[in-house]
């Protein structure tokens, strides 16, 4: 199918783009790379009538270091993320997530402020942006202001965003000294949305204990979802092989409410949960203890 | 160079890569009108009234046909059941939908918009019938039948009309109970294999125009010209001489192209028109309107004795139809012998049945029926093999059949049988060897051998399995089966140039290019210097359907026929020289409707496959390590075409038994999108993939040449759930081997882990 006929726009700059998100409001939609809005513009699941397109304004693409983390631009497309020596040094995670999402042609033209605002609750970085504490720099021509991923996330496609507001930028902290991270997920097949994936931080303290733990699952709610009892149970405990399973055992039963689709049932979703959060949190406390190590 | 034994490169290669080949959605004709089709309102309904009159009155339509517009409202590759137009106006028997796909009315207009707008407009009203989706509930005595018509046509004598049975055939060879009675072990189990889709990369498409000799072309993607031609001749009540079928290229068919889409409402709408006509049809359309491959639930009872001979077999095999019968009735027929595999058995029953419901029609894909018998057939042997204490493959080799075995049809295998040859050499490569006794052995220093990993949280099993199949070649069961070809040789005192004309279509197979290279043999030219000719009905008398890993069989017979009769009057100074040749095999026979008997087919393939599986058993998600996959050719014609057969196969079969799922709910395709039944991406087929080729001469086959493009299709899914229970001791019964049901299986079978 063909998408419904719109108008389209190419602003060069934040501040044309702003007035023209402002004028056409619920009409309009920003076109980043077009790999979720244009499919469900074919399907006609959507049909603005207004397209601004981010794609010439040089501003919203960069990755470049601050004081205490990263910024990455909206529009800094997904392949160039993957590729980056300064992601991979500073924000492993990210690093390590990004070849689970989709195939390299769509991340060649998809971008990583388009995957956070687009709040598939099946993508990664979504969930990571949580994991990792991410803050969200949302702009609009009444001005701008900063929001944490974990209070960004509404529901289903749903944001703290406003019709005529901008994601911008994205600030990603460091992780603190003696922090693991590990990501994994089970997809049908190579390169399809997850039928659920998880993505854990683990930071120890000096002796040892876990001082801190981030446990954050994508496809098994309507939005990235934290396993808040699970995290409880692992803090301030040794990080033994029994401890995680307990702690994977409670993230399925307690933390989340997966649904059933043609690809998988709840119960096996909440299966994977489990089998998931095993693997990340065991990973992620390896990491830990050698990033321990390293510093000794 | 041999022309026979090259890997040349195909005549179609550089068109199709390049793009200058012009599929059917590629060509336009001057004046073209569009056409769309108005679908069924409800997957089975009494259609009490349609209006057209606001299609009729949209912008740039130019007509809108319904059941009243078609001489003849009935078709069917086998047997006439399926109207072209439902509704009021024609037959009772069209006045029922019966399947969501089935068409309501045709409206032809300026534009593709325009046509697609009007179709909107069309008002059906109607009365829903009850929603039959399961073959077995479709026999209860109360079920609403789907077909209380008598058909104009029925090729197996009665038909009952008052039940959704479509056709049944039995096997009967001396006793089973007997056999039981000397059995030392017996392993019973249901097996279920699912729908397939055939996923070509071409969606239906074609055009129709009256020519200025007032015949009607048809130009869309077959695999049986003149079966096209018949067709289509027979709704619009025409001698088929009126009708002109051409194949453009061909984007793929595997049996999806067999029976008939678009090509009779693009006939009647330019016929009824003037104008040319032409459509295109979305994936969507795609997925939703043509055939499946057929879902089956086979119940087996096997006996054998302590010495590893198979001394009984039972079987109860349905197969579901789907809302019309397409080639049911043949995929039944293979489906009935090939559930016993190739083995000697002498005690069999068999009972299988088609039947209708109000699901997507099932036939012909790849392997047509074979699929599904030997998914029964193996599992069975595998079981048989674990019950006894018997290595898998040394069970096969004391069962397996040679030339002159006797089949359950109680006819004899016919010479060239290879099955051994091609399980000893997959063996081989698998791992296995003779022990000091003689006797086959799974190799302990091979690294395929079972391997388990649980180490909380990763936990991973190994396994290898193998599988053995027979597939004929050509048609079955007395079905008529000829090839015709013409060869006209140019030049003065040397042979310059050489025409072959033989129409069997070209569906990326690689069949021009066969035909070339083998001609080129025959009169000892060069590749280069042979031009086969192939576009239409036109060019020669029927050359039989792609299908049934026919094709280079019997076009290659029918070529030989002919470049020797042409040579002869080469001789004879006859200038250009031209033969015309049909080859006709040696003639079947169909099954005695009590107990089988029957010379079933002409001729077999063999194909032996082991598969080397790894399973996350936490996650219950199967990766396939390494496929080697054993195929006796008899002789490849091009061998790089052959191992592109063979890849293309597993790729396919793979796809089936872990990952596709066609799923209906009410009657209702819930998967008509490529993004939600997935097919293989190449890096979820298997790791590595071992074609190997044998060269064992079939001697009905010209220079020794089987059949072969299905064979490899089979023995994947049985393998790969011997390799699957090889690593984790569990059976899976059931189709597709999906994370979650592999993840239900470990869970309901619990092993000693954790
Ligand atoms: C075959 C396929 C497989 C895929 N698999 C995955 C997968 O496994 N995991 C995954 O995460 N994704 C997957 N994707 C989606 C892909 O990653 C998309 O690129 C991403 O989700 C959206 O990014 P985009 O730049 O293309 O945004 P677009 O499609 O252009 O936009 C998406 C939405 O976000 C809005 N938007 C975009 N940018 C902004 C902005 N700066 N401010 C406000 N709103 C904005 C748009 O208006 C639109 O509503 C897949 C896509 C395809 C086609």
């Amino acid at each position: 199918m063909k998408p419904a006929a719109f108008d389209y726009f190419a602003p060069k700059n934040i501040e044309e783009a702003l007035a023209l998100l402002g004028e056409h409001g619920y009409d309009a939609k920003p076109l980043a790379g077009g790999q979720s809005l244009v499919p469900t513009m074919n399907f006609r699941l959507a049909q603005p009538t207004v397209l601004v397109d981010l794609n010439g304004i040089d501003e919203l693409f960069f990755i470049r270091e601050s004081g205490d983390g990263l910024r990455i631009g909206a529009m800094t497309r997904q392949r160039a993320v993957e590729r980056s020596p300064l992601v991979q040094r500073r924000a492993p995670l990210i690093h390590e997530t990004m070849p689970h999402i989709a195939h390299p042609q769509i991340r060649n033209r998809g971008t990583f402020g388009g995957s956070l605002a687009h709040a598939d609750p099946a993508s990664e970085l979504p969930a990571l942006a949580v994991t990792l504490d991410a803050r969200l720099r949302v702009q609009s021509s009444r001005g701008e202001r900063w929001v944490a991923a974990r209070d960004f996330y509404l529901d289903l496609f749903a944001t703290d965003m406003q019709p005529d507001e901008l994601l911008v930028e994205i600030a990603i902290p460091d992780l603190p000294a003696r922090t693991g991270w590990a990501f994994d997920e089970v997809a049908r097949r190579h390169g399809d949305y997850a039928m659920a994936g998880a993505a854990a931080t683990v930071t120890l303290a000096e002796d040892g204990t876990i001082a801190a733990a981030r446990l954050v699952y994508l496809s098994v709610g309507d939005f990235p979802t934290q396993a808040v009892q699970a995290e409880a149970l692992l803090t301030g405990e040794q990080p033994t092989a029994a401890l995680i399973r307990a702690a994977a055992e409670t993230a399925a039963a307690q933390d989340i409410d997966p649904g059933s689709d043609i690809h998988a049932s709840a119960d096996y979703r909440r299966h994977l949960a489990k089998v998931l959060a095993g693997r990340v949190l065991a990973r992620a406390v390896e990491r830990a203890k050698m990033t321990a190590d390293d510093r000794r | 160079m041999r022309a026979v034994g090259s890997s040349i490169q195909r005549s179609d290669a550089v068109d199709k890569v390049t793009g200058r080949a012009a599929y059917a959605g590629d060509i336009d004709l001057p004046g073209q009108a569009w056409l769309a089709i108005v679908y069924a309102p409800s997957p089975h309904a009494h259609i009490t009234r349609i209006d057209t009159a606001a299609a009729l009155a949209a912008a740039g339509v130019l007509a809108v046909l319904t059941a009243a517009d078609v001489p003849v409202n009935e078709y069917g590759l086998i047997l006439p059941d399926q109207p072209v137009l439902c509704g009021p106006g024609s037959t009772v028997q069209a006045e029922t939908v019966r399947w969501e796909a089935d068409h309501l009315a045709l409206v032809v207009a300026e534009t593709a918009e325009q046509a697609q707008a009007a179709a909107k407009l069309v008002q059906v009203e109607y009365t829903a019938l009850p929603v039959i989706t399961d073959p077995l509930a479709a026999l209860a005595p109360d079920a609403t039948v789907i077909h209380p018509h008598p058909f104009s046509a029925f090729p197996y004598g009665q038909r009952d009309n008052t039940s959704n049975l479509l056709l049944e055939y039995h096997l009967r060879r001396s006793d089973v109970d007997e056999g039981f009675a000397q059995a030392d072990v017996i392993v019973e189990s249901t097996y279920r294999t699912h729908a397939q889709e055939h996923a070509y990369l071409q969606p239906e498409a074609g055009l129709a125009f009256v020519r200025e000799d007032g015949r009607i072309e048809v130009i869309a993607a077959g695999q049986w010209m003149h079966e096209d031609r018949a067709q289509i001749a027979h709704t619009l009540g025409l001698p088929a001489e009126r009708i002109v079928v051409r194949y453009p290229a061909i984007g793929g068919a595997f049996g999806g192209r067999e029976d008939l889409s678009v090509q009779i409402v693009l006939a009647l709408a330019a016929w009824k028109t003037g104008r040319p006509v032409k459509i295109v049809w979305s994936r969507e359309e795609s997925i939703r309107g043509h055939h499946k491959r057929h879902p089956f639930v086979i119940h087996a009872k096997w006996g054998a004795t302590k010495a590893g001979k198979i001394i009984a077999a039972q079987m109860d095999v349905t197969s579901d139809a789907g809302a019309y019968a397409y080639t049911s009735t043949k995929v039944l027929g293979n489906a009935t012998l090939m559930c016993l595999g190739p083995y000697e058995i002498p005690n069999v029953h068999v009972d299988a049945r088609t039947v209708y419901t109000n699901n997507c029609p099932s036939g012909a894909f790849r392997g047509f029926g074979a699929p599904q018998g030997h998914f029964a057939a193996e599992g069975q042997m595998n079981k048989l093999a674990e019950a006894l204490g018997m290595d898998p493959v040394e069970l096969r080799m004391r069962n397996v059949i040679h030339d002159g075995s006797i089949l359950a049809t109680r006819s004899a295998v016919p010479a060239g049988c290879t099955a051994e040859e091609v399980l000893a050499e997959a063996a081989r490569r698998g791992g296995w060897k003779k022990n000091g006794i003689g006797y086959w052995v799974l190799g302990s220093e091979t690294d395929a051998a079972p391997l388990r990993n649980t180490q909380y949280p990763i936990s991973i099993a190994r396994g290898v399995g193998i599988a053995l199949c027979f597939k004929n070649v050509g048609f079955s069961l007395g079905f008529p089966e000829a090839c015709h070809a013409w060869v006209e040789l140019h030049g003065t005192s040397a042979i310059e140039r050489a025409l072959v004309g033989c129409v069997g279509a070209e569906v990326g197979q690689g069949a021009h290019s066969a035909f070339a290279q083998i001609a080129a043999e025959a009169l000892g030219l060069d590749v280069a210097q042979v031009e086969v000719v192939a576009h239409d009905t036109d060019v020669t008398g029927s050359s039989g359907s792609a299908s049934a890993s026919r094709m280079t069989f019997m076009a290659g017979n029918a070529i030989l026929g002919a470049a020797q009769q042409a040579l002869a009057q080469w001789q004879d100074e006859e200038r250009p020289a031209r033969a015309d040749f049909v080859f006709h095999p040696r003639p079947t026979s169909g099954y005695d409707r009590k107990t089988g008997e029957s010379d079933p087919n002409i001729t077999y393939g063999y194909c032996a496959q082991v598969a080397d599986v790894e399973v996350d058993m936490a996650t219950g998600h199967v990766k396939v390590k390494r496929l080697i996959s054993v195929n006796d050719v008899g002789r490849a014609v091009n061998p790089a075409q052959v191992e592109g057969q063979i890849e293309g196969a597993v790729a396919q079969s793979v796809g089936w038994t872990l990952l596709e799922n066609f799923i209906q709910k009410d009657g209702r395709t819930l998967t008509p999108h490529l993004s939600n039944y997935l097919i293989p991406g190449v890096a979820d087929v298997v790791e590595e993939i071992v074609p190997v080729i044998l060269e064992v001469p079939d001697p009905q086959g010209p220079l020794g040449i089987r059949g072969m493009a299905e064979m490899p299709f089979i023995p994947t899914a049985p393998a790969i759930a011997a390799a699957i229970h090889n690593a984790l001791g569990v059976w899976y019964n059931e189709l597709p081997l999906t994370p979650e049901k592999v993840w239900r299986g470990l869970s309901a079978n619990p092993f000693p882990q954790e």
